[in-house]
């Protein structure tokens, strides 16, 4: 049976929120809860808190496992209609029910989390209520886990609007109750936002309205279903970069006057020795491949939408065998500035075009695997941030570019 | 004329660095340690600081996390003899670090462009 929310406990008013979005997570959900509910009870004994499920109507049981375990800590289940998915629209029922709660500090966790600690809650949590608006989490994530944020959204983000957030996608992180109020009144919420577009969404909006931003130092690596870079990755990387490409659009007026970038404050320490992350397998030869495919199936949109010389390079490094096989990093910042002006022009249709751009960026994550395989995670963070510093070097061309085709469209 | 403050427990660093960067145009006042740094920064109301990280008494990474909580946008460049610090999560909250070294080149390109960086209030 449907039901928008169940709050056994009649909870009307809270200080602190943990929430879990889920879309069934019944085989993970516990373990999430019952770390939160550790964390609440350790560090915000004293603050009126509620645990709160925000699902997708799932229909594996994920809202019987989530009321069924037991907490200290009150909890509260709301869901989207029955047929409305998406982590996205989770949110907007959680911003909703912040502002009803009269929030102050939010903490939000993923569902499928396994190495989830109780001081998690405390490290996203507490600077919430210390000055900050916004808390980003900092994991120690092996190199090849997290490559659409290491290639695109952390070095985008951070030359755009400035502020270095090294995992703007991250699934974990807290924001102040007054930002809820934000979300929900922007109006850029779009369909890709309502899936999984909705982190790098709430990072920029943050970033846009100046909220004091801390990381959060977690630790310990985030271990959850990894996903292999070679595999299918459409919809999510869609939503993503559609996100990322929308709010450019939206935001032109705050980022063209923003130069270099400026770090945040880190938070959280003490949790010992540091864990590392478990390895991440990637098939090059599968990235190769995808990658010379895609000359096959998107020639036709790199060819109108990508600068000559852009696409000329292209071609080149087609040439090169796999062994060979470099993509620089400038050839990547074009692309990126290309497939940029093209989705604000409407040069393609969006989802063809943002498709089209999954073969290069395979062809940019091989290279990147090659060039950092014998490195270890901090040589390979150093070489990361020298990207970083390109992509800002890089600002006043985007901007010509971006001024250039808006005069001339 | 941008203010720089200097923190080091080295005298001939503060020495060095005033002359260098007060020839290159900058107003330099020094610190030889953390003590009541912030409160120092209050009142001086420094443009950018360049701290080191082993001090005697004090380590620069800890008064980098308590200066970035108290002056969010407040340039700081971490100077350090080796650069083993970056071991350390702490050291992300810097806008930039440089080795040190008598050759000031890089640590003035880097003054210049923290003192160049710019979020526009929204």
């Amino acid at each position: 049976m449907f039901e928008h929310e169940v709050n056994p406990e009649n909870i009307k008013k809270a200080e602190f929120v943990v929430a879990i979005p889920s879309c069934n997570e019944a085989d993970s959900i516990a373990f999430p809860v019952q770390q939160a509910d550790k964390g609440i009870k350790t560090f915000f004994g004293n603050m009126k808190s509620v645990i709160i499920n925000c699902d997708n109507n799932s229909n594996d049981g994920t809202k019987e496992i989530f009321l069924g375990i037991k907490t200290d800590t009150p909890k509260m289940y709301i869901s989207t209609e029955p047929g409305v998915k998406g982590k996205g629209n989770n949110f907007r029922n959680l911003f909703q029910k912040v502002i009803d709660l009269e929030a102050k500090g939010v903490v939000v966790v993923d569902a499928d989390l396994k190495s989830i600690m109780p001081e998690w809650i405390k490290h996203l949590g507490e600077p919430l209520f210390q000055d900050f608006g916004y808390v980003a989490p900092l994991y120690v994530r092996h190199k090849y886990d997290g490559t659409i944020t290491n290639s695109i959204a952390y070095p985008l983000t951070r030359s755009l609007y400035g502020r270095r957030v090294r995992q703007p996608i991250g699934g974990d992180f807290g924001f102040c109750g007054k930002l809820a109020q934000t979300y929900l009144q922007s109006d850029t919420w779009s369909d890709a936002v309502a899936n999984f577009g909705i982190d790098i969404w709430m990072t920029t909006i943050a970033m846009n309205e100046n909220i004091p931003i801390c990381q959060a130092f977690m630790g310990r690596p985030k271990i959850h279903r990894a996903k292999d870079p070679g595999a299918d990755l459409g919809p999510m990387f869609r939503q993503v970069l559609g996100t990322v490409f929308e709010m450019m659009i939206k935001f032109y007026p705050f980022w063209r006057d923003v130069k270099w970038s400026k770090p945040t404050s880190i938070f959280g320490f003490g949790l010992g020795e540091v864990e590392m992350p478990p390895p991440v397998k990637v098939n090059k030869e599968t990235l190769f491949q995808k990658f010379q495919e895609g000359f096959n199936s998107y020639d036709h949109i790199w060819e109108k939408i990508l600068q000559k010389e852009t696409g000329h390079k292209l071609k080149e490094i087609r040439e090169m065998d796999k062994d060979r096989f470099d993509f620089p990093t400038n050839l990547w910042i074009n692309v990126l500035i290309d497939f940029a002006i093209a989705y604000r022009d409407k040069l393609w249709s969006i989802d063809e075009l943002l498709d089209s751009l999954i073969p290069i960026y395979l062809g940019k994550t091989l290279s990147y695997v090659k060039k950092t395989e014998t490195m270890s995670i901090r040589e390979s963070e150093e070489f990361i941030e020298e990207e970083c510093i390109q992509f800002e070097a890089t600002k006043g061309l985007l901007k010509h570019r971006w001024n250039k085709h808006e005069k001339s469209a | 004329m941008a203010k720089i403050l200097v923190v080091d427990d080295e005298e001939h660093i503060r020495l060095l660095y005033s002359e260098e960067l007060s020839e290159a145009g900058y107003e330099v006042i020094t610190a030889a340690d953390g003590f009541k740094l912030t409160e120092r920064i209050d009142k001086e109301k420094p443009d950018l600081i360049i701290l080191d990280i082993k001090m005697v008494d004090y380590n620069g990474l800890d008064l980098l996390q308590e200066i970035r909580n108290r002056f969010y946008n407040l340039p700081v460049i971490l100077c350090t003899a080796y650069d083993t610090f970056k071991e350390d999560i702490k050291s992300i909250a810097a806008d930039f670090y440089v080795i040190k070294s008598f050759d000031l080149t890089e640590l003035k390109n880097k003054i210049a462009k923290a003192l160049e960086a710019n979020i526009p209030s929204s």
